[in-house]
């Protein structure tokens, strides 16, 4: 049940996530991938789906930098409202996690 | 599971979308696959660490029958958003199926009477007054006006009926697919 509820949590907040992260810079997808593996432990796969969704959106625009490595990578950067997206779901993630931790804190 | 292994399940579950789409996805899977192997990962790694690839096809399928349903809004499109829903489980096709005939059943109904009204009200007001001794032609008219009226009133009332169920379907189905299957199939799978 912990275990259930946590996934749904991160699901929930992937968007935001991935927002957040853009916002401190532009990013390829397996960086992206990577930092949200590491950071809340998502599964690589969901950022693919999950990026073109946004896309689709106009939340995040992309572009292609040659690679040293590889074929050239695609970036991605937040568009405008892709800010006023990450500022709006920001504001309604604080004021929920306070509610929540106002509950559960002494409780748990 | 290879690299190879993986793409190629990954495209043969996108099928059905159009060609660009499916080489864009391809390649964002396969610069994942390039870009972990120079990380230092084996190709059997990457691939666990991504997850399924033919689920993840079936969430972009979907997406896409989404999209094409909010901008178009004809029946193919509603049938197109409703299945890519169904492919990935989130609705119960036992629970649905009845469901949708039902509602089907009762919408097609309404459309048939909507038909008939403007028909008949069409066929009152134009032949009415030859046919009919007794009556006043205006009153012909008038009536068979206002039937006609009733029939394009119905028609327009079923269609904006149809749209918000395919549009309470949608929204149920991306609640489950975003929320809880996923939540599901991540702890099956990792």
């Amino acid at each position: 049940m912990v275990e259930t509820v946590q996934v749904q949590l991160k699901k929930g907040v992937l968007e935001l996530c991935v927002l957040a992260l853009l916002s401190t810079g532009d990013a390829y997808g397996y960086e992206i991938a990577n930092r949200l593996a590491k950071g809340i432990g998502m599964g690589e796969g969901t950022i693919y789906p999950l990026m073109r969704r946004m896309q689709a959106d106009g939340l995040v625009e992309t572009y292609l930098v040659e690679s040293p490595t590889g074929p050239p990578r695609k970036y991605y950067r937040l568009s405008a409202s892709g800010r006023t997206s990450l500022a709006d779901q920001g504001a309604e993630w604080r004021s929920f996690s306070r509610a929540v931790d106002a509950i559960v804190g002494s409780a748990a | 599971m290879t690299r190879q292994q993986f793409l190629n399940r990954l495209r043969n579950g996108l099928a059905g979308l159009p060609p660009t789409a499916i080489d864009e996805i391809v390649a964002d899977y396969e610069g994942h696959f390039t870009e972990g192997a120079s990380a230092g990962r084996s190709e059997s790694e990457i691939a666990a660490a991504l997850g399924d690839p033919e689920r993840h096809a079936r969430e972009m399928k979907a997406e896409a029958g989404i999209k094409r349903w909010q901008t178009e809004r004809n029946p193919a499109a509603a049938a197109g958003a409703v299945f890519g829903i169904l492919g990935l489980g989130a609705l119960d096709l036992i629970v649905v199926i009845p469901f949708l005939t039902s509602i089907g059943g009762v919408l097609l109904a309404l459309y048939c009477t909507a038909a008939a009204c403007f028909g008949v009200g069409a066929a009152g007001m134009v032949a009415g007054p030859f046919w009919v001794v007794g009556a006043p032609p205006s009153a012909l008219i008038v009536g068979g006006l206002g039937l006609m009226s009733a029939g394009v009133f119905v028609a327009s009332g079923t269609s904006l009926a149809f749209i918000g169920i395919i549009n309470a379907l949608v929204w149920y189905g991306r609640l489950h697919m975003r929320v809880f299957r996923p939540a599901l199939e991540t702890q099956g799978g990792a």
